[in-house]
Order: structure tokens, then sequence, then C-alpha cells
């Protein structure tokens, strides 16, 4: 076996523990179900391209992308936590390169991604089948969605894994960034009617980039700006990666 | 050939020689010793030797691979455990066996085999369903050594991995790599108990301030440095007056707990004792116990290393 699919089996096991996919999964329902009729009193619908959606269809098609950039943690996660359990340096005094190790980084955040993605579509269905409109142009959307947010996010995630030292450091740095992504962007409510700093804010954001690809991927309706969004997309998450690369080939030991 | 050969391998950090042109030539089938204080450079040799870090200058050859041109391939045949301690806190003994194994390509087949070895020779079969967040520091450095013996290997890197371990631990784990090394495993061995490296070591190297200072078998290392011996003479009653009687003789104390003790220290013990010995024959003194303390290791550590600190002083 390949010593990236060795390394990706590891950290696929010490990853997907049930507290793990409690979160990955709960948290989003709460968010569509809860969160999505609860504020259907004050949002009835969305506009969205030539399409008026519900608030829980809308919000739940957000989760998607919410939900690849959660996962995307456990990249920096593991990072972290090779770190400070003495792992990383032990995988690298065995069979493996650095490379290899950021490899199976990047594969392993591409399955959680992929899951966590298929997950959320599955129990968002019955709330945005009415206005889906799959096919073979959008379907890709969706997957490009997972893979190159999982790698953006991860990426970030890396970088500030290899650049903070405490505990208490590493967990507010983390939080308040994926705070700041979370809820400065459209996965939760429009651009459109948003106070106009707000609404600028979102699109210095790339999970808004993401949850528009993943929403164009859904309700089938793929344009100029989604394509240059995913352009600006590719174009961070390649730039970032390589950041990440070169921290983590860095890093001391 | 040697199993490791080094030849004047450096570490720097800016001005700070952290291994200072190190030559080492260990055979194959030993348990080396690399003994040294805090700070003298033994663990940046393991990562060094280990491929970890690649040094400032010299040359290294590992199971005759060239260390520095190609560590991967070094790597995939040794085995190393840190001194830091190094463990996934989410997965159980068992679970941390069988991964680590997996990690290593070893065949499941045998990876089931080796982990109920494994948990049987390192006393874990009691805890071999418990997180590794949940353990002691002994028990988790007990995994952390049993791990590593999941897979094959031909030369085995210990940095102080009796650290954390209580002595019927540190024993089993002694006489485990003592086995190995019967076997034919190679082992590089660091630690601050010398009676450790006593007990197992076939060669011995004391490192300081990042040069070798001393290289040799444990006796032959006696042989050289522990001329110095220790006679101990005891007297069932307090003879306050012993001090007048010893006048003119050097090399000895005394102290008064529980009856007069005379302790000789000297490279001429054995004269300093029959000196001694007229005087408290003359004297009508009756000895109650009299015993010669073999040279330890850890004598002729602290005379070496201090010996080396007073002529870079």
């Amino acid at each position: 076996m390949h010593p990236v699919i060795r390394l990706v089996n590891r950290n696929l096991t010490i990853s997907l523990n049930k507290g793990f996919m409690i979160w990955q999964v709960i948290f989003p329902l709460i968010y569509i179900f809860v969160g999505g009729f609860a504020y259907t009193a004050l949002i009835d619908s969305v506009s969205y391209g030539n399409k008026t959606l519900d608030y829980p269809a809308y919000i739940a098609s957000g989760m998607i992308g919410f939900n690849i950039m959660n996962s995307a943690l456990v990249s920096g996660i593991i990072i972290w936590n090779d770190r400070r359990h003495g792992m990383f340096e032990q995988i690298l005094v065995g069979p493996f390169t650095r490379t290899h190790y950021i490899l199976s980084n990047v594969y392993t955040i591409g399955i959680i991604g992929l899951i966590s993605a298929t997950l959320i579509t599955a129990v968002g269905y019955p709330l945005f089948f009415e206005s889906i409109e799959f096919n073979f142009l959008t379907m890709p959307l969706l997957v490009f969605a997972s893979v190159v947010g999982s790698i953006l996010f991860g990426s970030i995630a890396s970088i500030i894994s290899t650049r903070l030292k405490s505990s208490e450091g590493f967990n507010v740095v983390i939080n308040t960034v994926f705070l700041f992504f979370a809820f400065v962007s459209t996965a939760f409510y429009p651009a459109e009617g948003s106070p106009l700093p707000l609404s600028i804010a979102f699109y210095f954001n790339p999970l808004t980039y993401l949850v528009d690809v993943v929403r164009a991927g859904i309700f089938g309706n793929f344009d100029t700006f989604v394509a240059i969004e995913m352009l600006v997309l590719v174009t961070l998450s390649l730039t970032l990666f390589s950041i990440a690369t070169k921290l983590l080939a860095k890093l001391e030991l | 050939m040697s199993c490791i050969e080094t030849k004047l391998l450096s570490k720097s950090y800016g001005i700070i020689n952290a291994v200072d042109g190190i030559d080492l030539s260990v055979n194959y089938g030993k348990i080396f010793g690399f003994l040294g204080p805090n700070g003298a450079g033994k663990t940046t040799t393991i990562k060094l030797l280990t491929t970890l870090i690649p040094p400032t200058a010299g040359t290294m050859k590992i199971l005759g691979i060239d260390a520095i041109r190609s560590p991967l391939e070094v790597r995939k045949k040794i085995g190393v455990v840190l001194q830091q301690p190094s463990y996934e806190p989410t997965l159980s003994v068992e679970k941390s066996l069988e991964k680590y194994g997996m990690m290593w390509n070893v065949e499941r087949k045998i990876r089931q085999d080796r982990v109920e070895e494994l948990l049987s020779a390192f006393d874990l079969a009691e805890i071999r369903n418990i997180k590794n967040d949940e353990l002691s520091i002994g028990q988790r450095r007990r995994v952390q050594v049993a791990r590593e013996f999941m897979h094959d290997m031909k030369l085995l890197f210990l940095d102080e991995p009796t650290v954390g371990l209580d002595p019927s631990a540190r024993r089993g784990l002694l006489d485990f790599i003592k086995d190995k090394a019967k076997d034919g495993l190679t082992v590089f061995f660091t630690t601050h108990l010398l009676n450790e490296a006593e007990y197992i070591c076939d060669e011995v190297a004391i490192i300081n301030k990042g040069k070798i200072i001393a290289i040799d078998t444990p006796e032959e290392l006696k042989n050289k440095f522990g001329r110095e011996k220790t006679i101990k003479i005891h007297l069932d009653t307090v003879r306050k007056d012993l001090s007048d009687l010893l006048i003119g003789i050097k090399d000895y104390e005394l102290d008064f707990n529980s009856g007069t003790n005379i302790t000789i220290r000297s490279n001429d013990s054995e004269e300093v004792l029959l000196k001694i010995l007229q005087i408290l024959t003359a004297n009508n003194i009756v000895i109650e116990d009299l015993s010669a303390i073999p040279t330890s290791l850890e004598e002729i550590f602290l005379s070496v290393v201090n010996k080396s600190n007073a002529s870079s002083d």
C-alpha cells in the first residue's frame, strides 16, 4: 500500500470518531431544521437568480458549503494534534516524507469534505428538492466545491496550526477565523438586502464563493459570475496550499 | 561494515555546536549506550542519525546506506522511540498498536499476532481498550515502546525509553531489548540511568558539549578510568580519637553513624587500607565489617564528564 494511502487510513481513523461525526451532522441539522424553519417567519423566501427559494431550502444549500469548511478544520486539527502529541516527529522518523504527510492531509480533508457534503445534501434534499435542477453541467460543481473548498479551508487551518504554539491560541484563532467565515458569508442569508458594508464584506470571504458554487450546482443557475467565483477559489486554494506546504516543510523538529 | 558509521558529524545552531564532529562506529547486533549530561547533544545526535534533521557537516552511513543522500531508505529499515511522548489520543492501546503496524505496511495477519504478543510482553493486556489519553505517563511510554516492535527493523534507536517506568516495567523492557539484540537487532540506546547502561550495553560512548569524550565497553572504561576504588571499614564502637591515630594518612573519611565508618577513596586504596589496618591492629581496635565497592559506570561517567568540563573551562 502506498505510504500516502496508509497515512490517509490513519488520519481517517483518528478523525472520524463519534464526537466529530455528531458535530459534523447534528450541528448543520440544527441550523437547517431549527434555524431554517424558525427564521421562515421572518424570511419567507429568498430570490435567487430567476428563482424564489424557501428559506429552509436556501439555508440547507448554504449548509453544504458550511460543512465543507468545517470538515477542512480536520486538517488543522490533525496537524495540531500530531505536533502536540509527538506524532509529527514520529511519522517523520518512519517510512514517510513530509510530502507524504502533506498529501495525506489533502486527501483526508477531500474525503471528509465529500462525505460531509453528501450527508448534508441527502439530509437537505427534502427541503430543496422542489427547486433542484441537477444536470451534467451542474453536478460536477458540487464535486468541485467539495474538493477545492476542502483544500482552501484545509490550507487555512494548516497554516494556523503550523504558526501557533499554545492550545489556547490555536483554539481562539481557529474559532475566530471560522466564525467570521461562517457568519460574514451568504451561507445563512443573501447578500442582496443586507447593509452595503456587510454585503461587500461577504465577498471578501471565500465561503461566500464556495456557497455560491454549491447553490449553482443544486439549483442549476451557472453563469459568468459563478465561473469567476470558481476561478477565484482555485487561485486562492493554490496560493494558500503552497503557503501551507512551505510552512509544513519548514516546520522545525 | 558497521551498522552505524559517522565521520566528523556536526550540527550547529548559529554559534552553538550541538554536535561537534563526532566519529561513531557501531557494530551489528550490539547494544550501544550513548550517555551524557543534559544538553550534551544526545538527542540531537539521535535526530541526526534517524535523519530527522540534516547535519551541518560530516558523513553518516546507517546500515550501509548514505543517510544524507537517502534518508527515506534508512528510515524504512530502522525503528525509533523518541524521548518525547508520541501517541494518538483518541485511539485505544490495541488500536494504536494495530494502526502503527498498518502505517508500517505490516500484513494484517502478522499485525494481529504481534498486537497480542506485545500486549502480553509489555503487560498492556488489561488496558488494551483504554484510550491513550486516559493512560498514565508510564503506561503511555510502554505503549510507545511496544508500538515500535510492530514492524521489522534492523536497527532500533531508543532515546531514554525507560523514563516514567516503574522498576519492574523498566527491568522487563531492558530484558526484552536484550532478547531482541540476541536475535540480531542492533540498538542505539541513550539513558541517564547509568546502571541501565551497565546492565544492557555492550559498548558505551560518553558525550559532553557535543563531543565524544570516551568510548569503549563498560568493563574497559572501568579499567581505563576506574582506578579509584572505594573501601569501607565499619567499627561497632564510636572512636572519636581515630582521627588523631590516623594522622598522616590521606584519602579517607570518617563518620560516626551507628559506630565508626572509615571510607577510603583512592587510586592506591589497597596501600591506604594496609596502613589503616596496621594502626587499628596496633591499637587493638576490632573491625566489624570490611567491604570493597566495585567501581560503577556512574562514577566513571562523573569522573570523565568532570574532567572534560574542567579541561574545556
